[in-house]
């Protein structure tokens, strides 16, 4: 089996004296999108925040294509093209759109493409371009959600890791969010996807874990379907 | 008031306005990157003249003005940093954060305020005008160097604006003072970005003191009243808005001017504090703030 592009090996993390994280192991392989979800609290945002550098791991190791991250910074991480987008963003609330899009390539892996990469979210979200000299606070949920991903996109990501991008959404535009990040996904950039949507996560992704408790609770393949009452167990515990 | 004193009224204030916007923009932007309230400002403003006076006066080592305003801003923009590293850096990710930085830069601030009192010494000191002569004005006449200051504040403060709007490293500076990790998942170099900004602050307080430095005499307090005006305008035009503290500097200004001609020299300050705190009861946000 090929070299996965991203490797946690048994990563303990938590925050101050309180550990979320409890020897966590996942790998993403070439080729498949990755879905995580389970209860809130649980640790799926601790574990995209460690990959990212912005958490340090108490213990384990993270790779990335055979090289350890898990030391590194998170601006030398991004350069490597892992971009978190974090959940319930508002990215930079007093700059416009274009300057929160531009600020996306920032680093300097990203720069040289910038106005390509530009078209593209303007083409992938027209909304965006419409509001483009707008302020980024005066933007709706869905769009201020748009802008995030875009942002991200802006970093000509390697790794793309959306943390909840539907939180809070009414259904229509879920779906138009779900159209896009699936076209981002055909576009070829891998993804690891957090939601709580268990529909959306299976449209989008190759394999899903389930993390409760700080541990992978469940491992499963997308294409073999799943069992539902096995999930609401775990969720709420056996009757 | 015949039209001749009201001219100059008009005219001292609106110098003072545009050191005060110099300073306050400053502090303004330092509290809007790092969240923090910098007491240090005022002595950059002393090391800045003081610097000046000894590259560039006579009574120095002679270079000129162009060599001892381009070293006092390189060493200001050093020094900046420098304070960054040492007094902020190292408390920036505790929640006290606010308080801890007013010790660390207020002793700071005594502990330069006593190490130029060791170096240069209590005697007055004054760098020569830039531009030396008079500009005669309807009735009055209005010395160039004043003339100077009213020009080149906004002209200074415009850069700095296009320099926040326009280029990278601006936005980026904007960019962390709104949203710290965000600007981390982007790749910026967040440490280095603060530093700047002291830089950039410090830079500026060097600047008015420079140009204060040849309309009032330079000792080791020079900087004090102006910090507490700086503090007041910064508070006034509403923390964090850069549009409203220049704005505030003039109002501050013009005021102090028509206060110190109309109560005198001794009452102005507690006028200027009075004025302050109604704005604050009537809008806690400052003139200018939003929210």
């Amino acid at each position: 089996m090929a070299e996965p592009i991203l490797d946690v090996r048994a990563v303990s993390v938590g925050y101050g004296k309180t550990q979320v994280l409890w020897d966590i192991s996942l790998a993403v392989p070439q080729d498949q999108r990755i879905g995580l979800f389970g209860p809130n609290g649980h640790g799926k945002t601790t574990l995209l925040r460690t990959i990212s550098g912005l958490l340090r791991p108490w213990s384990g190791e993270v790779h990335l294509r055979g090289e350890r991250i898990d030391k590194a910074l998170p601006r030398t991480i991004v350069d490597r093209g892992i971009i978190q987008v974090p959940q319930g963003n508002v990215l930079f609330p007093e700059l416009t759109v274009s300057e929160n899009l531009r600020l996306g390539a920032y680093c300097r892996r990203a720069r040289p493409r910038l106005a390509d990469n530009l078209a593209r979210v303007y083409d992938l979200f027209p909304r965006l371009k419409e509001r483009r000299r707008q302020q980024a606070k005066t933007l709706s949920g869905g769009e201020r959600q748009m802008l995030a991903i875009g942002a991200g996109l802006m970093g000509e990501p390697t790794m793309l890791m959306l943390d909840e991008p539907t939180l809070g959404l009414a259904p229509k535009l879920k779906d138009e969010l779900l159209e896009a990040i699936a076209e981002i996904s055909r576009s070829g950039v891998p993804l690891m996807l957090v939601e709580q949507d268990l529909e959306f996560l299976l449209e989008l992704t190759d394999r899903l874990y389930m993390i409760n408790h700080g541990v992978v609770a469940l491992d499963l393949d997308a294409s073999e379907g799943f069992d539902h009452d096995q999930i609401i167990q775990m969720y709420f515990g056996k009757e | 008031m015949d039209i001749g004193t009201a001219q100059s009224v008009l005219l001292s204030g609106i110098v003072l306005g545009s050191l005060y916007a110099l300073m306050a923009t400053g502090l303004s932007l330092i509290w809007t990157t790092l969240g923090i309230f910098n007491f240090a400002h005022g002595v950059f403003m002393t090391i800045g003249a003081f610097i000046a006076w000894q590259i560039g006066a006579d009574l120095g080592w002679g270079m000129g003005p162009a060599a001892g305003i381009a070293v006092a801003i390189a060493a200001l923009i050093g020094l900046g940093c420098l304070s960054e590293f040492i007094l902020v850096r190292p408390f920036l990710r505790r929640p006290d954060v606010v308080l801890v930085a007013v010790i660390t830069t207020l002793s700071a601030a005594i502990f330069l305020e006593n190490s130029a009192l060791l170096v240069w010494g209590g005697r007055y000191k004054q760098l020569p005008p830039l531009i030396k002569g008079k500009v005669g004005m309807l009735s009055t006449a209005i010395s160039t160097h004043e003339v100077l200051i009213i020009a080149v504040a906004p002209l200074t403060l415009f850069a700095l604006w296009a320099f926040l709007k326009f280029t990278r490293t601006g936005s980026a500076i904007r960019a962390v003072a709104q949203n710290r990790e965000s600007a981390l998942l982007m790749g910026m170099n967040v440490p280095v970005l603060y530093s700047l900004a002291f830089g950039l602050s410090a830079a500026l307080a060097g600047f008015a003191g420079i140009l204060l430095g040849s309309i009032r005499f330079i000792t080791p307090g020079l900087g004090n009243e102006p910090l507490v005006k700086a503090l007041i305008v910064a508070i006034f035009g509403g923390l964090g808005s850069l549009g409203g503290t220049i704005g505030a500097a003039y109002v501050i200004g013009l005021m102090e001017a028509i206060s110190m001609f109309f109560i005198g020299l001794y009452w102005t300050p507690a006028v200027l504090f009075g004025v302050m705190i109604s704005v604050l009861l009537v809008r806690p946000t400052g003139l200018f703030g939003k929210r």
